[in-house]
């Protein structure tokens, strides 16, 4: 307790620690305000384009329609489906197709990418395949797919795989990589074994990085799945946008297109928030 | 009260002592671009004692410190724990870096109970024995607080008492306070002697302040520039609990004067080498 009374750090530790709370929150507080700003002008603008019934449109409502217009067409398609299915089957299956990519890559992917990082005998069996692969657009390998797999959700579902596996396991060997010699070392001083120091080391240490693949996945996932349902496909969200296009109906193309944007959103929040709980050291280090 | 020069390489001295150095020299790379760190160091430690060594920065004290850690084999010669050879970083040699070596996802008291629990012990008795350690260096009240909450010399006593909760038979310090600030500095120092007395740890502790060494240490060693050579060694006795002003004194004043010697010709020599190799 003497201790604690000498040192002048501690007793202004506490200060620090709540203005920097308190600044935070401001800072915070004001971004929302600005987001929500830049949110409302983007649908004023829209609006006012349209002229929403108020004034003749400067847009014919068939390039865009009003944003009263795309609310009734997502009011309708909510009640009457698209092309005899429910708008909650097109989401969910588009979500569905998504999701066992992801976890896919999430389950396999990164700890490949973890064992790539920790040997070196991994990296060199693994890299090649990785690294000669990775220019190629994986869109531009659906038809092959289709061909070996048939037009049912495998094939989708595998070209989504072969866009995010090599992201996250890339993103996870680099993580492995990148933590930093001394923490091992101290690890390693403290007589930890190599198993206590993967586990209790270096694999928290890589959180933030494998968690950076991740998001960067979601939005390269959601792109994928457009392409993916572009083709040999009669549900899904995209594909409902696509073949809506096809009839000029750009009330239900625009209700697609958000309700896609709404998922890439969401999604990414998932993952931030699931990121904030698990990795609260990130970026204080 | 003063330093008085001492002998490092006495084979008797050598054979009772806690830690050796024996003809430990280093060489990084091959070839033209080799660099030749340590050359040829002989010393040793004896039980309970607290060495420091001083010299100019890249001279090799760190990589010194790193082959008594296990951290680097040496190139030739070898370090003697109590008589078995060093090979690899072991619970028994317990190391504080300058910093950045806490865990960050653990609670102060899980880095501090992290040693006892890769060493086996259970849950329960590894954290009471942290908490032991957490109230000897005046963090008991931050038990639960995370690493990054806590300023740079409050982290400094983490890192020491998670070294001391394995309860090493030696304490291997690099530079542990150059990063703080003085008046943090100055006051670890003071507790840093204090937990040496409670505990009698055999402390090997780099730094490249002189006045730190001669406030702390038993013994002191200078070492030369790159590659480095022990140049010189002293006992060393200051007591600073008999006059806290001790590092004011005339005798400080005038030990510190003979180190501040021998290191500035060190200091222009390494500069020079600088200027050389590049
Ligand atoms: N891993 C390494 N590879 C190559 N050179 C190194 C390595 N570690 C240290 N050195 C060199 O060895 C010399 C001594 O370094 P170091 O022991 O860190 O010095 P000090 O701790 O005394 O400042 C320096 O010239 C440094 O550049
Ligand atoms: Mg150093």
């Amino acid at each position: 307790m003497t201790a604690r009374n000498l040192d002048p750090d501690i007793a202004v530790q506490a200060g620090e620690a709540a203005d920097d709370a308190g600044a935070g929150r401001r800072a915070a507080r004001r971004s929302r305000t600005l987001s929500l700003a830049s949110f409302a002008v983007m649908l004023l603008a829209w609006t006012a384009l349209t002229g929403s019934g108020l004034w003749p449109p400067v847009v014919e409502s068939i390039f865009l329609p009003s944003p009263l217009a795309v609310w009734q067409a997502f009011v309708k398609l909510w009640n009457i489906g698209y092309q005899g299915r429910s708008l909650a089957h097109h989401i969910l299956i588009s979500l569905m197709r998504f999701g066992i990519a992801f976890v896919f890559c999430i389950v396999v992917g990164v700890p490949v990418g973890l064992m790539m990082g920790m040997s070196a005998s991994v990296r060199a069996l693994l890299d090649p395949p990785i690294e000669t692969t990775r220019p190629i657009p994986k869109l531009a390998l659906l038809p092959l797919f289709i061909i070996w797999f048939g037009i049912g959700e495998l094939a989708k579902t595998i070209v989504i795989i072969t866009a995010l596996f090599p992201l996250m396991s890339i993103s996870a060997m680099q993580a492995v990589r990148s933590v930093s010699l001394r923490k091992i070392q101290a690890a390693e001083s403290l007589g930890a074994s190599r198993w206590t120091i993967f586990r209790r080391v270096v694999l928290p240490a890589s959180l933030p990085g494998i968690f950076t693949g991740i998001r960067v996945s979601v939005g390269i996932g959601v792109t994928m799945l457009v392409g993916a349902e572009m083709v040999a496909t009669s549900d899904g969200i995209a594909w409902m946008a696509l073949s809506a296009a096809d009839f000029i109906q750009t009330d239900i193309v625009l209700v697609g297109v958000l309700i896609m944007a709404a998922m890439g959103y969401s999604l990414d929040r998932i993952c931030r928030v699931i990121e904030a709980r698990l990795v609260h050291w990130s970026g204080k280090d | 009260m003063s330093i008085a020069p001492i002998e490092l390489d006495r084979p008797e001295r050598k054979a009772a002592a806690k830690l050796v150095f024996d003809g430990v020299s280093k060489r990084f790379g091959r070839g033209p671009d080799a660099v030749l760190a340590v050359a040829r160091a002989d010393a040793y430690v004896g039980e309970g004692e607290f060495l420091c060594i001083v010299g100019p920065s890249g001279c090799g004290k760190s990589t010194l410190l790193n082959i008594v850690a296990g951290f680097e084999r040496p190139t030739a010669g070898e370090v003697r724990l109590d008589g078995r050879t060093v090979e690899r970083p072991g619970a028994e040699r317990g190391v504080v870096f300058q910093q950045g070596a806490l865990f960050s996802w653990m609670t102060v008291l899980e880095n501090v109970a992290f040693g006892p629990r890769a060493r086996g012990q259970a849950a329960g008795a590894a954290r009471d024995l942290a908490m032991t350690y957490l109230e000897m260096v005046g963090l008991a009240g931050f038990a639960r607080r995370y690493p990054y909450e806590l300023s740079g010399g409050m982290q400094q006593r983490v890192g020491i008492a998670r070294a001391l909760a394995n309860d090493p038979a030696v304490l291997l310090m690099d530079e542990p306070f150059a990063a703080l600030d003085q008046q943090t500095r100055e006051l670890l120092q003071e507790e840093i002697k204090r937990i040496w007395r409670r505990t009698g740890k055999t402390v090997l502790w780099i730094t490249h302040s002189i006045e730190e060494a001669l406030f702390l240490a038993t013994h002191l060693v200078v070492m030369t520039a790159r590659p480095g050579r022990l140049k010189a060694a002293y006992a060393v006795g200051f007591d600073a609990d008999a006059d806290r002003n001790v590092t004011t004194s005339a005798a400080f004043t005038e030990a510190k004067r003979e180190i501040v010697g021998l290191l500035r010709a060190e200091s222009i020599e390494a500069q020079r080498q600088e200027g050389v190799g590049r």
